[in-house]
């Protein structure tokens, strides 16, 4: 028997280990998602695809002029041990490198609305303030 | 003055740059509201040399496992404020790698956790999110 490594009761969780666990539910992630918020300041619409076998995200932010198109990222699938609101759900990890700034970001469903967390840290001397937002999205049909 | 380079409006600042976070909101004794959980029962906040530190005590089949402190890095609200909201930092243990997400709402920590494999047992990378709750002695 194969003795793992674990640093805390749930990294020993039985369903890890089955095969395409973190996937399995990718797919409900898929498509193009609108911010509840038309007012927004932060992301405007966010659109998550199959991307050869790993998957990619595109973020559009609302901008002074138009929507500025963010540069693509390749998410990081994560399996979700917990059931919210009766279904389980994939969460997705992506980064996204300006040069002047990052947004690390996690992305999920909670009850059919995708929501985006977004950590900004300033990487140009600014003075501006490391931030963080949630915001909340909805499927385009 | 040139205006900042941004990527959505809420990067553009109008207002004089902050530049030291107040990190007091996330300094404490943080207790999991779940007395249930398999994952991260209690998490110590502290300030050392003007940097936050975490120190975590995880769940395990023999009572907790401390996992030492490491260093967080601070945010705020806003690109403008002055106050910290949350903060992210990632423990690395070799055969894994946890990396904390935490954001404080409504008085709680929401603690975002992504625990991704790095050895060959074939786990599956994972996301936990739970709520911590401040410990206090005002009642």
């Amino acid at each position: 028997m194969i003795q793992l490594d674990f640093k805390q009761q749930s990294h020993l969780h039985a369903d890890l280990r089955e095969a395409g666990a973190a996937d399995a539910n990718a797919n409900k992630l898929l498509g193009r998602w609108i911010n509840t918020n038309w007012e927004t300041r932060g992301i405007a619409e966010c659109t998550v695809a199959r991307d050869g076998d790993g998957i990619s995200v595109n973020v559009v932010g609302a901008g002074e002029d138009g929507p500025i198109k963010w540069p693509t990222a390749r998410a990081t699938v994560l399996a979700n041990l917990e059931e919210e609101a009766g279904q389980r759900t994939s969460a997705l990890l992506a980064t996204f490198d300006f040069g002047f700034m990052r947004a690390d970001t996690h992305m999920r469903i909670n009850k059919g609305v995708f929501v985006i967390v977004l950590f900004v840290t300033f990487l140009d001397h600014s003075g501006r303030a490391n931030y963080l937002n949630r915001e909340f999205f909805y499927r385009h049909a | 003055m040139s205006k900042p380079e941004f990527a959505q409006l809420s990067d553009l600042v109008e207002s004089n740059p902050v530049r030291e976070l107040d990190p007091r909101a996330l300094i404490g004794n943080w207790i999991n509201s779940n007395p249930d959980t398999t994952s991260i029962a209690r998490i110590n906040v502290f300030e050392e040399k003007g940097q936050l530190q975490l120190q975590v005590f995880a769940v395990g089949p023999d009572g907790l496992i401390d996992w030492g402190p490491t260093t967080a890095d601070v945010f705020a609200p806003n690109a403008t404020a002055t106050a910290a909201a949350g903060f992210t930092c990632t423990y690395d243990f070799g055969f894994a790698e946890a990396r904390f997400q935490g954001m404080i709402m409504k008085g709680l920590l929401v603690l975002a956790q992504f625990h991704l494999f790095k050895d060959d047992s074939g786990r599956a990378s994972y996301f936990l999110r739970e709520y911590y709750a401040m410990t206090h002695e005002h009642f």
